[in-house]
């Protein structure tokens, strides 16, 4: 039922975010608490959920596809932060941080789309024109 | 041992399973990559800066997201490698092995940065 894993994932993932949360907060040693502040929590969630239900390709495509939501996530904090520092306006910042993120992580993936599409033209064309000499000699 | 607030595990519960579903939404309309983005939403960034929230004000609440922003942009570069590391791990080991492999990465990698930002 569509409702019943919607609310099965909600549940893992917030509670992956929760538990990452928790060691920083309880862990005794600061190098541990650091390291969980930034824990990929809601990638492997998603990726693990995805595994689960489609098989280890799309999967594959998540995280794939994560790679530019975490790129987008650099573009977020980065302008959360040069923003925070120029205008002091804190619920503005964050505002800009997150749609910065979604253009950013959109275009970057779009970007990388487009070249991938482009080399595998390139490739193709260089290889019909490999062939090219070939075909006409064996007329 | 810092306090544990109860407002900051909500936040940070109902951010991460939100993040998640959208994230699943999002594959099912418009494809796994598409959905990799949200997978990738800064949820436990935003988590950190609405907690902040909650405890200062003005410019201490300012000078604290700045604080946080310089952490949170070295854990996000992590991230990124780790992303492109399960993104090749994932078919060829399989999405168990390649997810557990990923996150033995994740850890050594930010092991290695901690050590060296602290010192």
């Amino acid at each position: 039922m569509k409702s019943k894993d919607l609310l099965i994932r909600f549940l893992l993932g917030g509670a992956a975010v929760m538990l990452s949360y928790l060691v920083t907060v309880i862990s005794p040693w600061k190098i541990l608490a650091g390291m969980f502040a930034a824990f990929p929590a809601v990638m492997i969630t998603a990726v693990l959920m995805m595994g689960i239900a489609s098989g280890s390709k799309n999967a594959a495509k998540v995280a794939n596809g994560s790679v530019y939501g975490m790129i987008g996530g650099v573009v977020c904090v980065a302008t959360v932060w040069t923003t925070l520092t120029i205008s002091n306006n804190w619920l503005f910042s964050i505002f800009l941080g997150l749609v910065l993120w979604l253009v950013s992580s959109i275009a970057v993936s779009t970007l990388r789309e487009r070249m991938m599409g482009f080399n595998i033209k390139h490739a193709k064309h260089a290889m019909g024109s490999m062939r090219e000499p070939q075909v006409r000699q064996n007329k | 041992m810092a306090g544990l607030s109860i407002s900051a595990l909500l936040i940070r519960f109902t951010l991460g399973g939100l993040a998640v579903v959208v994230s699943t939404l999002v594959a099912r309309k418009l494809g796994e990559k598409a959905g990799g983005i949200f997978a990738a939403f800064p949820a436990v960034y935003l988590a950190a800066l609405l907690t902040a929230s909650l405890d200062f004000g003005g410019t201490e609440l300012i000078s604290y997201s700045i604080l946080l922003s310089k952490g949170a942009i070295v854990g996000m570069a992590i991230n990124i490698v780790i992303a492109i590391i399960a993104g090749y791990l994932l078919p060829r080991k399989g999405w168990k092995s390649g997810l557990v492999q990923a996150v033995g990465c994740w850890f050594i990698i930010s092991i290695i940065v901690v050590v060296f930002t602290s010192y």
